[in-house]
């Protein structure tokens, strides 16, 4: 079906302009995926940040858990 | 599913201000809001839009097959000069409440305005070249118009870079967010009026687009219309993702860390943007 409907479309004559024609639409993809890739490393920024803050916020919540501990057993225990 | 009374990721507590300056309410703000809606609605926009350009817009008579290039260096002209004005425009809004929120939209909008602007200037040159063989022509005045229009507003960076103080920064970048934004249609006007006509006109009474050519036209306006939106509104959730991120790390750091100071940026500062970050700073919320 989807075949059928493409082979009616008229040809695109490339052989005319097409090379200005895709230069241009080749531009606007570009940016779009210059823009992409960018905002790409800021996300991967920002969960390399995420994953530092969860270690701090890990070892943060384990050092007032030992200091609750510490008082009546001086020496860890398994857990 | 099940509902969190604790507030949800990504909102912000924001300070609305009275006439008289003062703060009279806290809302949050979601800036990743129907970002998903608007990322949908502008793929399928581009795809219609360029289905049109190919297989559906008729070749122009005179021009041909190059005449495809308008649908897309027109509308990334006609969205960047608007981003312009609506760049002064929301700078006037952040002079009069003083809001920050208001800073960071006028910079975002300017900012890819500036990039769709540099789109328009390649691809313009590239349709210069196939029509009449030259990548430039100097002595037209859309061209150099737009150039100058383009040159302006890429001082708009190093001049907030220059300043160092946030709130000082906001203040001048908003003040030539203004101006230039005043500028804009002020020299289109002044092109329109000029007798020398070699870039085609496409708006107003000398043109003449059959109705399959302007709907297609429309169509691609539309589309990226839409792409700049969604653009802005990922640009806007990224910062606003990063100085939340930055503020819990300050958290995280102690209560004795220092809130205020940050690298040296041309970006405004998303300074205290959470009530957690309030909380921390010792002062209201964005």
């Amino acid at each position: 079906m989807a075949g059928v409907a493409l082979g009616e479309l008229p040809a695109l004559p490339l052989h005319t302009a097409g090379k200005y024609v895709a230069g241009a639409y080749v531009v606007l993809f570009a940016l779009v995926l210059i823009y992409l890739a960018i905002m790409a490393i800021r996300l991967s920024r920002i969960e390399r940040d995420l994953g530092e803050l969860l270690e701090l916020s890990e070892s943060s919540g384990e050092e007032p858990a030992a200091r609750r501990q510490s008082p009546s057993e001086p020496e860890s225990t398994p857990a | 599913m099940e509902r969190s009374s604790r507030p949800e990721a990504g909102l912000i507590k924001t300070n609305r201000r009275a006439p008289g300056g003062t703060p009279t309410a806290s809302r949050p703000v979601a800036y990743g809001r129907g970002l998903r809606a608007l990322s949908i609605s502008t793929v399928v926009a581009m795809a219609l839009a360029l289905g049109l350009v190919f297989f559906y817009a008729p070749l122009e008579a005179e021009q041909g097959f190059l005449q495809k290039i308008f649908y897309v260096h027109v509308p990334l002209a006609i969205v960047a000069l608007c981003g312009f004005v609506l760049g002064g425009l929301l700078a006037i809004q952040h002079l009069r409440t003083r809001d920050p929120r208001w800073d960071m939209r006028s910079y975002v909008a300017i900012h890819m305005s500036l990039i769709f602007a540099v789109g328009t200037l390649i691809t313009g040159s590239i349709w210069a070249k196939g029509s009449w063989g030259h990548w430039w022509v100097w002595n037209e005045p859309t061209l150099v118009s737009f150039l100058i229009v383009f040159l302006l507003y890429a001082t708009y960076q190093p001049l907030r870079f220059a300043i160092e103080d946030p709130e000082r920064q906001a203040r001048y970048a908003s003040v030539f967010a203004i101006t230039a934004g005043a500028f804009v249609p002020m020299n289109f006007i002044a092109v329109r009026l000029s007798t020398a006509y070699l870039h085609p006109r496409v708006l107003g009474s000398t043109s003449n687009l059959p109705g399959p050519m302007a709907l297609t036209f429309l169509v691609s306006l539309v589309a990226m219309a839409l792409l700049y939106a969604t653009l802005c509104k990922y640009e806007l959730t990224a910062k606003h993702a990063r100085a939340q991120v930055r503020a819990l790390r300050r958290r995280l750091a102690g209560e004795g860390a220092d809130t205020t100071s940050r690298p040296r940026s041309a970006a405004p500062a998303l300074q205290p943007t959470t009530a957690m970050t309030a909380h921390t700073a010792g002062r209201p919320g964005f």
